[in-house]
């Protein structure tokens, strides 16, 4: 059953003309992702190694492909956690950097800190010889289209949350049984300067411990952090829920508390794993056993051998 | 059924030289708290004005009083949370800002995000008002001089005793007469933190959390530590799981020290009106008002009972 690692491209409402890179993506990314598993690696090199593929992909809110804040600049935000030891770093509106998961990988393993934010974030990873990029790399025309469309006085801002697109991230279990998880992205399309969602909110935008599992979380931040979605999924776990089971009950109470909806990747200690959502779709793929599995609509589920290079 | 209020000002080795202003400060903000919740007012209102009386007060490490980052400047972190809707406030690393509380305050009622950090939630600040202080008038001349001594010190040395280490965050639960529960904590985070480290005060759910289900609790002790475990959200699982206040509170801090090795404190209110102020560090400041009776207490199981009026 080990090793097992899951990933997904955010969950919403992506437009059909980004669908088939989005499945791609997640695709290639889970396959790097499995690689790094299959010759022993670590969860943690996985889920990192799957969400700086999906950063650099322009076509994920994440790294390159971010959405634009309100002033049309770009602040990202990451996490990573380590299920055996409970560490993790992340890192809160961070500029002007390639790939947010490693800062946040680096405040984990540099720092005696769990989370560094704006300034504190770029003057870490200035010390740690992390190369600053102009902010132009990091911009599609996409985002910037979004961007200005939804500047637009009478634009609907829930209607063009759904035209966004997602957050990333990723959870694993490698052969020695440890699970990590990861997730990324640009925040919400036109968010206030400053804003921080749920991603790098331990709990919220991911959650790993061995002793229950591994969950990555995507969907309306706000909503996510007041249930603290991926906690909440693994308490059930630790219920004894599988993690089908868990992931359902803690998108169903969100929906029901607060009406805001999302998707999750989850992952048990022994392989079982989880990609649910209650928006309309989700991009997300899995490997394990030289099987990938992915799938984008609701109730979709194909299946090809790891070895398709399609 | 009556409310409650309950205040804390930092699970930590607090030194005899502190002790009593500290005890001192909690009992005065409790007392501020209590006058709001009197005539059916708000838990939310409760835990803000509380808070904002521990800000104000300089023997804490919150608003005034705060602490210094490596770089000699204050950032502060703070969170406020109501139950009954599972809204939530939060600012992280803001600057300048005596009362990080009622900003946090701020966001949740005037944007429709949760939380806002750094130069983006200073900007806000401005945009609704907020007056700003010199980092000079946060500081206080004892904060200064220990944080010129502990430069000397390597980073790592003080790690392995994150109980010795300056804990005074602040913090407020309230149930109000209508069953309402709320939390709010404020902090200027660790001494000679790193430029821009956020630590559990306003992560939802770590720092504090508040659900009218369940009930609200808010942290204070080693931050990591109580990032790594979701503190709050995992006293109140217990609670959910049919434990008292004070049995998910021990259970949750006893497991925080076993599988992390951290210390702390928190104290937590069930919307039925019960009541714990628990930690597993030397000490922690903080008092409770309930009916007419101010509760407060500084050394394990020491619990001082005075009129609260």
């Amino acid at each position: 059953m080990l090793p097992v690692v899951v990933v997904h491209g955010g969950a919403g409402h992506i437009p059909k003309e980004r669908a088939e890179n989005s499945t791609s993506g997640v695709c290639s990314a889970v396959r790097l992702g499995y690689l790094v598993l299959q010759e022993g690696g670590s969860s943690m090199d996985a889920v990192v190694e799957a969400v700086v593929q999906l950063e650099n992909s322009p076509y994920f809110n994440a790294g390159c492909g971010s959405v634009l804040n309100v002033k049309g600049e770009v602040e990202m935000d990451a996490i990573v956690m380590d299920g055996k030891t409970l560490d993790s770093g992340a890192v809160s509106a961070v500029r002007n950097i390639a790939n947010p998961i490693q800062l946040a990988r680096l405040v984990m393993d540099k720092t005696s800190h769990a989370c560094l934010t704006a300034e504190g974030a770029s003057k870490f990873a200035r010390s740690m010889g992390v190369p600053e990029v102009p902010q132009e790399s990091l911009i599609t025309e996409y985002s910037r289209m979004r961007w200005k469309k939804n500047l637009a006085p009478e634009a609907n801002p829930v209607e063009c949350q759904m035209g966004k697109m997602g957050t990333v991230g990723a959870v694993a279990v490698d052969k020695e049984g440890n699970v990590a998880c990861a997730t990324s992205t640009g925040g919400m399309l036109n968010k206030m300067e400053g804003r921080v969602g749920d991603t790098p909110c331990i709990g919220s935008g991911g959650y790993a411990d061995n002793l229950s599992g591994a969950v990555s979380t995507t969907g309306h931040g706000e909503t996510i952090m007041k249930v603290m979605l991926a906690r909440l999924i693994l308490f059930h776990m630790e219920q004894g829920q599988s993690a089908e089971a868990a992931s359902d009950l803690g998108l169903a109470y969100m929906k029901s508390r607060l009406g805001g909806l999302g998707g999750v990747v989850t992952v048990d200690p022994r392989g079982n794993w989880a990609a649910r959502f209650s928006s309309q779709q989700m991009s997300w793929a899995a490997a394990q056993n030289d099987t990938l599995h992915y799938g984008l609509y609701t109730g979709e589920h194909f299946r090809r051998s790891i070895r398709d290079t399609h | 059924m009556s409310a409650v209020l309950v205040v804390h000002g930092g699970a930590w080795a607090i030194p005899d030289e502190l002790a009593k202003a500290s005890v001192d400060g909690v009992k005065a903000a409790a007392r501020k708290g209590s006058v709001v919740l009197r005539d059916n007012g708000r838990a939310l209102d409760a835990v803000e004005a509380a808070v904002k009386a521990l800000e104000d007060n300089m023997v804490f490490n919150a608003g005034h009083g705060a602490t210094l980052n490596v770089d000699g400047e204050v950032e502060l972190d703070a969170i406020i949370m109501d139950g009954r809707t599972l809204n939530c406030g939060a600012v992280s690393s803001v600057k300048n800002i005596p009362n990080p509380v009622s900003l946090a305050r701020a966001v949740m009622e005037k944007t429709s995000h949760v939380m806002l950090t750094g130069r983006g939630a200073n900007l806000f600040a401005e945009s609704v008002g907020f007056s700003t202080v010199t980092t000079h008038a946060l500081v206080s001349e004892f904060e200064r001089k220990e944080w010129e001594c502990h430069k000397t010190y390597a980073a790592g040395v003080l790690e392995d005793f994150n109980t010795q280490w300056t804990h005074d965050t602040v913090g407020a639960v309230a149930v109000d007469s209508s069953g309402n529960v709320a939390c709010a904590t404020s902090t200027g985070g660790i001494r000679n933190k790193m430029v821009g480290r956020v630590g559990d005060s306003s992560v939802i759910g770590c720092g504090a959390y508040a659900d009218n289900l369940s009930g609200a609790v808010s942290c204070t002790g080693h931050g990591e530590s109580i990032l790594k475990v979701t503190l709050a959200k995992l006293i109140l699982s217990h609670v959910e799981q049919g434990k008292s206040v004070a049995d998910a509170s021990d259970l949750a801090l006893q497991y925080m020290g076993e599988r992390v090795q951290g210390g702390g404190g928190a104290i937590t209110v069930s919307p039925s009106g019960k009541w714990a102020a628990t930690f597993t560090t030397q000490r922690m400041a903080w008092a409770a008002a309930e009916n007419d009776v101010l509760w407060s207490g500084l050394d394990p199981n020491e619990r001082k009972k005075e009129n609260l009026n």
